[in-house]
């Protein structure tokens, strides 16, 4: 009893504040997480899911996997969606947040607005991209050929290299707002100073934006990036909604793909083993988030 | 760049266009969904597109009010219980266990932070078959408790990681006074120290609502019947079934949107305010 009371008597009493958090999270994340690399190494089927005896196969599921071309592809796919959306939508980020970083009238209303984007369900972006995306009810289309820069209806959503186009144009309408805000944010912590003194040295907007404004914000760009990256990697709902994965596996994602396994095709050990490819490599990518965010945590 | 100076005269104007410019270029999909939504069937399809309805049309909201297996206003409400759920579930967990973060140095305490960091990255992907098995041995699978054990997993690192900030930056005087004053730890929590933070908790109560009322993948996995899935799933079910049903397809985007709308106009500071600490600060 008195060890009891000692062990609560002063610091380890927080330890009963952040337990129920804590249990919660061990059995609903930490359990399946575990749970999940066990299954990518047994044969299960709808058969033995719920109860049963699981046979364990060893690596069997991953080597079908390494052999498997629409993973191959999937890979290759999540890369190419991830690497194009980060560019386009943190250089446009960029600049809107320079932009409205300038104290003009509406800037911080309007700033506020552009915001929406990335808080409507997903779901329903994929399906405003699809209506927009649409060949012969889409927006786009008539567009573009009132334009005359194309002659007949493109089949976006059903052709494999212009569904990937679309899937990544929709992700980066999501993506602006979170890079704009981050670095607008980024933006204020700059003391203004700097750049009155750069001024009386005689420099110019383009030599302050590379002299101070990139160098002073190198850990929020660092952040923007990587954080980006992880949030993209494991695209889901968009890809999902918009095309499944098709046409014939050009816009499979390893979520979408896995998700397809699993829950479409009941191969829920190859399923598994595909998730847990993509969960290494968002680890090793979170270790760097890690390593910048936990210095000033200890 | 932090406090630059007041713009004036015609700079304030031409810049203020080109802001309404950009604000109309990126929101221009947000406004197709809602007219069209308003626009009959034969209307969408016109060419070329109407930008504004020739008649506002209301027949795609008012056919869902019959029951059918896509009654969007049951997907409504059964969202709004799955989020409201999800969201009272990560906030009581979620409250304390930042608290006791940021307060106390007790062993395994970086472990644990370090533990709600990485659940923050992770995929569904990886949660989804275990779950899935977890929540038909425990019974919870087809039934909304399902969806809501599971999207509270969202929420809850998410809450920790920003009110742990929230706490931190409350002085030891205050927590100190509330002793004196004849609290225990527990009831100075409650009376003194949440009340500091309400504007975290209101984050976080945002936050977790939001990723669950967003949530696709638990909802359409976890639970199998139309009459009980979430709105986002009754979209998707729809889209499978009648693919080009624009209008009604529409009609069941902006109902989705309403909540968010609103809570984006009404708590636009707290929203800001918690994908920034969130994000940056980790």
């Amino acid at each position: 009893m008195v060890r009891i009371k000692k062990f609560f008597r002063y610091d380890n009493i927080g330890l009963v504040f952040v337990l129920p958090a804590f249990i919660y999270m061990l059995v609903f994340v930490g359990y399946p997480i575990l749970n999940n690399i066990v299954l990518s190494f047994q044969d299960v089927t709808v058969k033995n899911l719920a109860g049963g005896v699981k046979e364990f196969v060893g690596l069997k599921n991953y080597i079908e996997i390494f052999h498997d071309d629409v993973f191959i592809h999937a890979i290759y796919n999540t890369l190419i969606f991830t690497v194009s959306c980060l560019v386009v939508q943190f250089i446009i980020g960029f600049a809107l947040a320079v932009f409205f970083n300038q104290n003009f009238g509406f800037s911080k209303v309007i700033r506020g607005l552009l915001m929406m984007p990335w808080m409507i369900p997903i779901t329903v972006t994929a399906l405003i991209f699809k209506f927009i995306f649409g060949t012969d009810v889409g927006i786009l289309n008539f567009a573009l050929q009132s334009l005359g820069l194309i002659q007949e209806n493109v089949e976006w959503l059903t052709t494999p290299g212009t569904a990937m186009l679309a899937v990544v144009f929709a992700n980066i309408w999501i993506g602006i707002p979170f890079n704009m805000i981050l670095i607008a944010t980024g933006l204020t912590t700059i003391p203004q100073e700097l750049y009155e003194s750069a001024s009386i040295d005689g420099a110019g907007k383009i030599q302050k934006f590379i002299r101070i404004t990139v160098p002073l914000l190198r850990p929020t760009i660092e952040s923007v990036l990587i954080l980006g990256f992880i949030y993209t990697f494991k695209v889901f709902d968009l890809v999902y909604v918009m095309t499944s994965g098709g046409p014939v596996n050009s816009t499979h994602m390893l979520s979408t793909y896995s998700y397809k396994l699993s829950f479409e095709m009941f191969k829920y050990s190859k399923g598994s083993a595909v998730a847990n490819v993509l969960f290494l490599i968002l680890l090793v990518v979170s270790m760097f988030y890690l390593k910048t965010t936990t210095k000033e945590e200890a | 760049m932090g406090d630059e100076k007041i713009i004036h005269g015609k700079k304030n104007i031409i810049l203020n266009i080109a802001a309404i410019g950009v604000l109309v270029a990126l929101l221009f999909p947000l406004y197709w969904i809602v007219v069209t939504s308003l626009k009959t069937e034969q209307e969408i399809f016109r060419i070329p597109p109407t930008l504004f309805p020739e008649m506002i049309n209301l027949k795609s909201y008012a056919a869902q009010l019959d029951s059918g297996d896509f009654n969007m206003f049951r997907s409504f409400a059964n969202s709004m219980i799955i989020a409201m759920g999800s969201m009272i579930l990560a906030v009581v967990l979620a409250v304390p266990a930042s608290y006791g973060i940021a307060k106390y140095k007790f062993k395994g305490r970086r472990i644990m932070l370090l533990g709600f960091m990485v659940t923050q990255m992770l995929p569904v992907s990886v949660l989804l078959t275990p779950m899935f098995i977890m929540f038909r041995n425990i019974h919870a699978y087809n039934t909304p408790f399902a969806a809501i054990l599971a999207d509270a997993t969202i929420g809850i690192p998410f809450s920790v990681l920003i009110l742990k900030n929230y706490f931190a930056s409350i002085p030891k005087e205050l927590e100190e006074a509330a002793y004196i004053d004849g609290c225990n730890r527990f009831t100075a929590f409650i009376k003194v120290l949440i009340p500091i933070a309400k504007p975290g908790v209101i984050v976080c109560a945002i936050f977790s609502f939001l990723y669950a009322w967003g949530d696709l993948a638990y909802g359409m996995t976890f639970i199998i019947d139309q009459q009980k899935r979430p709105i986002t799933a009754g979209i998707f079910n729809f889209m499978g079934q009648y693919g080009t049903k624009w209008s009604y397809l529409t009609a069941f985007a902006v109902v989705t949107i309403i909540p968010v709308a609103l809570i984006f106009i009404f708590m636009q500071k707290y929203i800001i305010s918690g994908m920034t600490s969130g994000a940056v600060k980790g």
